[in-house]
């Protein structure tokens, strides 16, 4: 049956992840109703009660009664719920008596919906590329540095000596990127490359993965690849001895 | 003893001491409980206590001095208000005070005057109608409530409400509610304490870790805590 969950890996996943602040989260929530009106998505739906951050969560308190021996039809509404009515902002936590954090639970919701194959599916192919190549795009090491290059060939002929380092051991500032600006704006690049040029900044961007400063494996829980993601970053970083890295937008 | 009797005396001995050592006693153990499996399984918490966080956030949220007041001033501060009688009739209310000098601890301390505890008890149970009302009526509330929401504020109402015709020996005419208030208001108390350490009526003490704990979370984020 491909329709099939696997009820007790699902209950086992929430279980060993449900620390004191879940549990206590789950109970104590009041149901006073003051995050309603903090939330984008109930204010931008019409004020629509079903959009309450407090009932987004109520999925979670369910699946553990149920000891995870809920169907697929279940997990989709609770897919619906956690992709397309909550983006973890976070800003209804702020105005909970009890702090409250929505987002933690939805996050984890997401994170149970991965182990068990559902994600959106432009986040799974961005993760596989994240693992081949270590950026969401799949830009290979070549692709990166020739869009580099011919930035900085671009630039130069407007700005005499610009230049886009790259591997500059001992930098102060390592930068790094969205994947799309290589792929669709390097304009964006140039940009930057201009401010650091004209500020005289001492900078330079890494050569090999680690310079994607975006975590879509985040977004779906998919703790494992985001930290290979941010480790990736760091490893560049201290190899290069840079003091600081900057991260774009 | 007739089953009168036999509740009266059960209701002013065995059952008070369950009820305040299940208060006491389970209070204690959800505190124990949480802090135990937040040592295993909550590592953000530990590895990033900071106290000056935690006692920031209890502040602005004890107090009045948070973003909800502004956003919601009429519903929070009602709250405050619920919350302030809810806690002050009980321990300051004469009668009371009276009862626990008598007892074996003969322990007394002052108390507020008579008409204080009258009024405070109108207010909270105003109040309280009016958070019933809400979630009855109001579409959001009533999506988010579940049975025992409705059921422990009824709960929580009904030791004040009891004490009051008891006080105020409004029902004396009534049957049965008339001979029985003292016995009805006793329980109805008992029933209370009893339930708030295994219901979400346990925020009382939880809510001190649930904050602390976002606190320190949004605090080394750089957030409002
Ligand atoms: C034994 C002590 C307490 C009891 C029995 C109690 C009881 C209640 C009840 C019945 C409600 C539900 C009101 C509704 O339906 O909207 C409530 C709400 C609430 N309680 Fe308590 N409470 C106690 C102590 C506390 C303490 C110490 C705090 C912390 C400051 C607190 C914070 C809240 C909050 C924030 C709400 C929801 C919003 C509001 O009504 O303002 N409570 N409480
Ligand atoms: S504000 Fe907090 S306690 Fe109130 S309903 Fe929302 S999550 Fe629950
Ligand atoms: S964290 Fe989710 S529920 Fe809370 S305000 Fe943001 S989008 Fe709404």
């Amino acid at each position: 049956m491909a329709e099939d969950v696997n009820s007790r890996e699902i209950y086992e996943f929430l279980k060993t992840r449900i620390g004191a602040r879940f549990r206590t989260w789950l109970q104590i929530c009041s149901h006073c109703g003051l995050c309603a009106n903090t939330c984008h998505y109930y204010i931008a739906n019409g004020n629509e009660p079903g959009m309450i951050p407090s009932y987004k969560v109520r999925h979670l308190l369910e699946i553990l009664k149920r000891k995870g021996r809920v169907d697929r039809k279940y997990l989709e509404t609770v897919y619906h719920t956690v992709y397309h009515e909550c983006n973890m902002c976070r800003r209804c936590t702020l105005y909970c008596p009890f702090g409250i954090d929505i987002a933690l639970m939805i996050s984890l919701l997401r994170s149970m919906l991965f182990s068990q194959g559902i994600a959106p599916e432009g986040l799974v192919k961005a993760i596989e590329n994240y693992k081949k190549f270590g950026n969401q795009m799949a830009v290979t090491e070549e692709d990166w540095v020739d869009t580099i290059e011919w930035c900085e060939e671009e630039m130069a002929e407007e700005l005499l000596g610009l230049k886009i380092p790259i591997d500059k051991k001992g930098a102060r500032i390592m930068y790094t990127v969205n994947a799309r600006e290589p792929m669709f704006y390097p304009q964006d690049i140039m940009e930057v490359a201009k401010i650091f040029h004209v500020a005289g900044e001492d900078w330079t961007v890494p050569r090999k993965e680690g310079w994607d400063d975006t975590n879509l494996a985040m977004f779906c829980g998919d703790l494992k690849t985001a930290r290979l993601i941010v480790e990736n970053t760091f490893k560049r970083a201290e190899e290069l001895e840079v003091e600081k890295i900057a991260i774009t937008e | 003893m007739d089953f009168y009797s036999f509740l009266y005396t059960m209701a002013h001995g065995p059952l008070l001491w369950i009820s305040f050592l299940t208060f006491i006693l389970g209070s204690l153990l959800r505190i124990i409980l949480y802090v135990n499996l937040s040592r295993k399984k909550d590592k953000i918490t530990h590895q990033h206590f900071n106290l000056k966080y935690v006692l920031m956030s209890l502040f602005r949220w004890i107090l009045p001095l948070n973003r909800t007041v502004a956003k919601n001033p009429i519903f929070t501060i009602l709250g405050y208000i619920f919350h302030i009688c809810l806690i002050v009739v009980p321990i300051w209310y004469v009668g009371h005070i009276s009862l626990w000098e008598e007892s074996r601890f003969g322990w007394t301390w002052a108390s507020i005057p008579d008409e204080w505890a009258d009024r405070m008890t109108l207010v909270f149970l105003a109040i309280a109608l009016f958070f019933l009302l809400r979630r009855i009526f109001s579409r959001d509330i009533r999506k988010i409530s579940t049975l025992s929401d409705y059921f422990l504020l009824v709960v929580t109402a009904l030791p004040f409400m009891t004490g009051y015709f008891l006080s105020h020996a409004t029902l004396d005419g009534v049957p049965f509610l008339g001979d029985y208030m003292e016995l009805i208001h006793i329980l109805s108390g008992e029933f209370m304490l009893i339930l708030i350490p295994f219901t979400k009526l346990s925020h009382f003490v939880l809510f001190l870790f649930s904050r602390g704990a976002t606190a320190i979370e949004f605090g080394r984020r750089g957030y409002t805590v």
